[in-house]
């Protein structure tokens, strides 16, 4: 049986920019996978390439054993895309975007507003059917774009950054779509740039970043990439570049970020590690004002591997 | 299938507007009968200068008694405007209608006449005409005169013995001319048969909206690549287009959805101006109903493959109105929907033919103004159908290469 998804040295150049550098990996039928990676890393530039919408510069992929340079027609009716923009037309309404888009999948009749009706109770909005797509809130647009990927029975659904920018019960809504979704059977590809999203669906999880996948296994096998250490988040009264040079020279401290006053540091032992932090913070006349000692998590594997932290 | 689905969607979004109506219909009428007008009034206001029928006047008897005297009889006339025209230039300027016809004096007449010999003048007009027949008219009496003249002068002559005295004879002659003798002389002149391009010096027959009603008609349809143009800016701008592409739809057929929601469109707007045109203003599209429906097809495929390329060129909307008004205008002008082709010259004249414009234009005025029937519009429709295909081909061309 081959593999659901399987991309292979996929690489792509805007002009000078590498966006993709050589991308590969694979989802087995019925799993989900997801693509992690901060803005930039090129996971939605994999998923245009995935989809048909820009030509790889080099290497290839399929889709249920479609290639997409090969047999692009095959490949595009075994997936549903739900773009990372909302793509829908903002002047007809849910029910006419879907049954449009429904006609484009080749339904056709009755079974086109059967699907419609299931699809718009999938995504919860059948009492808001009527309404132009342009009144619906950032969630519930969201919620139709999906939607529109979803009325063909896709085997394969591509789904990118999905919640972003949207409240917290929409977001609850999709994720459980998602989950929903995956129970049926459908093989779904997500991105996201949510640590917590890719631990909470998938089955296996490929870490992209600046055009690469840089850690690739399931939630439990990349947390153990970091070992015994530990991720702690501090912050300091005033932003002090001292403070951070003597913290990275100082024993048992590996890998320091900062951000917008926040510093993220991965150590060895916390225990032994903070009272130095402390120390040599104090020294330079400033102050802690917050710790939070994290369990390792797909943010501090990120930190560990990139020296970065995944902000959003 | 999908390709209907895709231009009925497009035409509910067109249409959910109802302001696009204010543009494809009431606009055009509006200029239709503003254009209409213009025409009309521009051609009374000749009228009210020179009433008079131009006539061209070629003397080959440059010296001659009679011919003199012809000219200044034919000078005062009240109702024909001579234009001293040299043998050559008799061809041209009729045709080209700047004289309605030419009256040409054969060489040595003066002699002829004097020596009692016979001798015709020679009109070049169309005699089925009205202008032609008004000359014809206006000319009998002078020349009948003339000749009356001329025959007791020479009469005189000869009685007094001296015929070959000029000075004599020219006295007499002088004097004869003011008598006036109403003996048939029809054959005093001999007609020929101008060779006239048919509407001109009128050249919208006689009704001035059958230049106004096709030359808007076909200039709003060139408006039309304005809303042609911005389906794939806006299709891009919803982000639509890539969820397009990443269906199974080819490329060709994404185009070719487009395209057939424009054509609607375009030949929506066509049929109300013909009806506008055949029932409001009297021009007679109904003259070869076949022939119209042809022509109006191809031209609002032209119009909506053209659209349709303009939209894969461009960035934004801005950008396609740029394009789309440059082109109505170098179409439109080019074309002959301003004022027909036949009145400009030279290499604006040739290039223009070759606009689609101008064969759309050409294929209405051989049904309205040249009342040509169905057959007269085959080549028309099949240079606007070839103009549609390349647009077309080139339009999913770029398509496919466009990033979207
Ligand atoms: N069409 C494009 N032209 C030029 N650069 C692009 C284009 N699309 C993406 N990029 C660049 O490629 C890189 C990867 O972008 P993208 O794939 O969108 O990342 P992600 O989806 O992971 O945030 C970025 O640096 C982005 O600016
Ligand atoms: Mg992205």
């Amino acid at each position: 049986m081959s593999k659901a998804i399987e991309v292979n040295n996929l690489k792509k150049s805007f002009g000078e920019l590498q966006a993709v550098q050589g991308v590969s990996f694979s989802a087995e039928a019925g799993e989900v996978l997801s693509l992690l990676g901060p803005n930039g890393a090129g996971k939605s530039t994999t998923i245009s390439m995935l989809s048909g919408l820009l030509t790889p510069s080099e290497g290839d992929a399929s889709i249920m054993g479609h290639s997409i340079s090969r047999e692009p027609l095959l490949a595009k009716a075994a997936l549903g895309v739900v773009p990372q923009d909302i793509a829908l037309y903002p002047d007809l309404s849910a029910r006419e975007n879907l049954d449009f888009w429904g006609k484009m999948y080749g339904l056709r009749g009755g079974a086109l507003k059967i699907r419609v009706d299931e699809v718009l109770e999938i995504i919860g909005l059948s009492d808001r059917q009527k309404d132009k797509v342009s009144t619906f809130s950032g969630g519930m647009k969201r919620r139709v774009n999906i939607g529109a990927a979803l009325l063909h029975k896709p085997k394969v659904i591509i789904m990118d950054e999905p919640t972003v920018g949207i409240d917290p019960q929409s977001r609850r809504h999709i994720l459980e779509n998602v989950k929903q979704l995956n129970a049926q059977g459908m093989t779904v590809l997500y991105t996201t740039h949510y640590m917590e999203e890719a631990a909470e669906l998938s089955n296996h999880i490929a870490i992209m970043d600046m055009g690469k996948v840089i850690a690739y296994g399931t939630h439990d096998e990349l947390i153990r990439m970091v070992g015994e250490q530990t991720r702690i988040e501090v912050t300091l009264n005033m932003e002090a570049e001292k403070v951070l040079s003597s913290w990275r020279s100082t024993e048992g401290v590996s890998k320091i970020d900062s951000l917008d006053g926040k510093v993220t540091a991965l150590v060895d032992d916390s225990n032994r590690v903070l009272p130095r932090l402390f120390e040599a913070a104090s020294k330079h006349g400033v102050r802690i004002t917050s710790v939070d000692i994290q369990e390792p998590n797909l943010e501090t594997v990120f930190l560990h591997l990139t020296g970065r932290a995944l902000r959003d | 299938m999908r390709i209907l689905d895709i231009a009925l969607k497009d035409l509910s979004q067109i249409f959910r507007d109802k302001r696009i109506l204010l543009f494809l219909v009431a606009m055009p009428i509006v200029f239709t009968l503003f254009m209409g007008f213009a025409y009309k009034s521009g051609k009374n206001n000749d009228a009210a200068k020179d009433n008079r029928i131009p006539l061209g006047w070629v003397n080959n008897d440059a010296n001659g008694l009679v011919s003199r005297q012809l000219f200044e009889m034919l000078s005062d006339s009240d109702s024909l405007r001579l234009v001293e025209l040299t043998p050559n230039a008799v061809d041209e300027s009729v045709r080209k209608g700047e004289v309605a016809g030419a009256l040409i004096v054969p060489l040595g007449y003066s002699e002829q006449l004097s020596a009692g010999r016979e001798a015709q003048l020679t009109l070049v007009a169309d005699l089925n005409s009205a202008q032609g027949q008004s000359i014809f008219q206006s000319l009998r009496t002078p020349v009948t005169q003339l000749m009356s003249a001329v025959e007791i002068a020479r009469l005189s002559a000869e009685t007094l013995g001296k015929p070959n005295d000029a000075s004599e004879l020219n006295e007499t002659f002088a004097s004869a001319s003011q008598s006036w003798s109403a003996s048939d002389s029809a054959s005093l002149v001999k007609v020929e048969l101008a060779v006239k391009d048919n509407f001109l010096g009128d050249w919208y027959g006689d009704n001035p909206y059958n230049q106004a009603s096709p030359g808007i008609l076909v200039q709003f349809a060139i408006m039309s690549l304005v809303t042609s143009g911005q389906i794939l800016v806006q299709e891009r701008k919803s982000r639509t287009l890539q969820r397009m592409m990443s269906t199974s739809l080819r490329p060709w057929e994404i185009i070719a959805g487009h395209t057939l929601a424009m054509f609607g469109v375009v030949f929506f707007q066509i049929a109300l101006l013909v009806v506008f045109g055949q029932l409001v203003v009297g021009v007679d599209y109904m003259n070869a109903p076949l022939g119209t429906l042809l022509i109006s097809v191809a031209l609002s495929l032209w119009v909506a493959a053209m659209g349709l390329l303009i939209g894969t060129l461009v960035k934004d909307d801005s950008q396609v109105v740029l394009f789309a008004l440059l082109a109505m205008f170098i179409l439109s002008a080019l074309g002959g929907t301003w004022f027909p082709l036949e009145v400009s010259s030279g290499a604006f004249a040739t290039i223009g033919k070759l606009m689609p414009s101008a064969w759309a234009m050409n294929g209405y005025q051989n049904i309205l103004i040249r009342g040509l029937g169905l057959e007269s519009v085959w080549l028309p429709t099949l240079a606007l159908l070839a103009y549609a295909l390349g647009f077309f081909v080139l339009a999913v061309w770029r398509f496919r290469k466009m990033d979207v």
